[in-house]
């Protein structure tokens, strides 16, 4: 628990070993977060402890940039990301195929992960997000562009806190000057996409969790189609807060999906034998 | 003074400690914390400094008292709200239950 070097980033983590089984042969679910304000705390402080009390193995961590992770000047494109990911999995010596469980911009770090290493994940279970594909590229683009505009004026801030709080506003205030700091705006849509037949043949299964009212509202079954193995639930009258708004709904999904994966498929387990992960780490 | 008033007080001071460690890593000294102190409106700690709060009341008093599990239960805005005695309250009634 605490810090660790990942492909250049001092990274913080916390982890949570399952609770009344062996800790080495349970599942291992992998938190990542989203863009902006957030951190590990939304997923730490909702579903890690039930989750961990099911017999599931708890890993979370802070993206670069954000929360108490190191944050470059430079250096934020979604394949930073994606190698940041690749890096902790192998400084942590996971060595069997883990969960991963995404949230927004998480989600898609997990499917890029997934594409890249797909002997290493047993399951993407994707809280209002998507695959890194051009069309994904072309939203963020338009969607980072929108939001460094927006938080360049006081307004913005002003019409926060009055909305949410002024806690809320304040940690708006902390995301805007990263934004501004950071080549964040400019980076984040660069990296490895996906294209329709790298979706289409990507083995991994895939648990899609939607708010009503979210990001997909319009098409939610949009994913399904465009994978081989992936089913959709969504949650009515939630938006893309679903995660924090609707924590214990979440969890209920989650625990049965992570058991009832089986991981003894022959290709994972033969690829994840072929590649001795070593760990090495600088403190 | 009885025992549980004694326990009670170590406590408080115990996880004001805490507090004051973590505050410390945000550059904020010589902050007043009492039982009616508040996480997020008078501390101004955001739901990550929680975290570590978490981690550092696991390291001291070890698995009975799991803040996580606590606060898990729990809506976002309901744990911004706590003060300080809501997390006294819950980890004395951790140790109670312990034999601690």
């Amino acid at each position: 628990m605490g810090k660790i070097v990942a492909n250049g980033i001092n990274t913080h983590y916390q982890r949570m070993d399952a609770k009344g089984v062996d800790p080495l042969s349970a599942p291992t679910v992998v938190f990542i977060h989203g863009l902006g304000t957030d951190s590990l705390a939304s997923f730490y402080l909702t579903l890690a402890a039930p989750v961990a009390a099911a017999g599931i193995n708890v890993i979370a961590y802070d993206l670069r940039g954000h929360g108490r992770s190191d944050c470059p000047d430079t250096g934020y494109t979604f394949q930073h990301f994606v190698d940041d990911l690749c890096a902790l999995l192998d400084v942590l010596a996971m060595r069997g195929p883990v969960h991963l469980v995404g949230n927004s911009f998480g989600g898609t770090v997990a499917f890029g992960h997934a594409f890249a290493r797909p002997w290493q994940v047993a399951s993407i279970v994707s809280i209002e997000s998507e695959p890194p594909t051009q069309p994904w590229s072309a939203r963020m683009r338009q969607a980072m562009d929108y939001m460094a505009e927006q938080l360049s004026t006081e307004q913005t801030f002003v019409d926060l806190e009055a909305q949410n709080g002024a806690h809320h506003a304040k940690l708006a205030r902390k995301a805007a000057a990263k934004l501004y700091s950071t080549t964040m705006v400019a980076d984040l849509p660069e990296g490895r996409l996906m294209s329709a037949e790298d979706l289409r043949t990507l083995p991994t299964p895939v648990l899609h969790i939607l708010g009503g009212e979210g990001l997909q509202g319009e098409d939610p079954h949009a994913l399904e189609r465009a994978l081989s193995n992936c089913r959709t639930v969504v949650l009515a009258g939630q938006d893309h807060s679903v995660l924090v708004d609707a924590h214990r709904k979440v969890r209920e999904l989650l625990i049965p999906w992570v058991r009832g994966i089986h991981t003894d498929v022959p290709w994972i387990n033969a690829a994840a034998d072929a590649r001795a992960l070593t760990a090495e780490h600088v403190a | 003074m009885t025992t549980t008033e004694a326990s009670r007080d170590v406590v408080f001071a115990e996880i004001a400690g805490m507090l004051r460690k973590v505050l410390a890593e945000l550059g904020v000294d010589d902050v007043e914390i009492t039982e009616l102190t508040s996480f997020n409106e008078d501390l101004e700690l955001e739901s990550i400094d929680l975290v570590t709060l978490t981690a550092l009341a696991t390291d001291h008093w070890g698995e009975p008292v799991n803040l996580a599990e606590f606060l898990a239960d729990k809506d976002l805005d309901e744990v911004i709200a706590l003060k300080v005695g809501d997390l006294v309250d819950f980890v004395v009634a951790a140790l109670a239950r312990a034999g601690g």
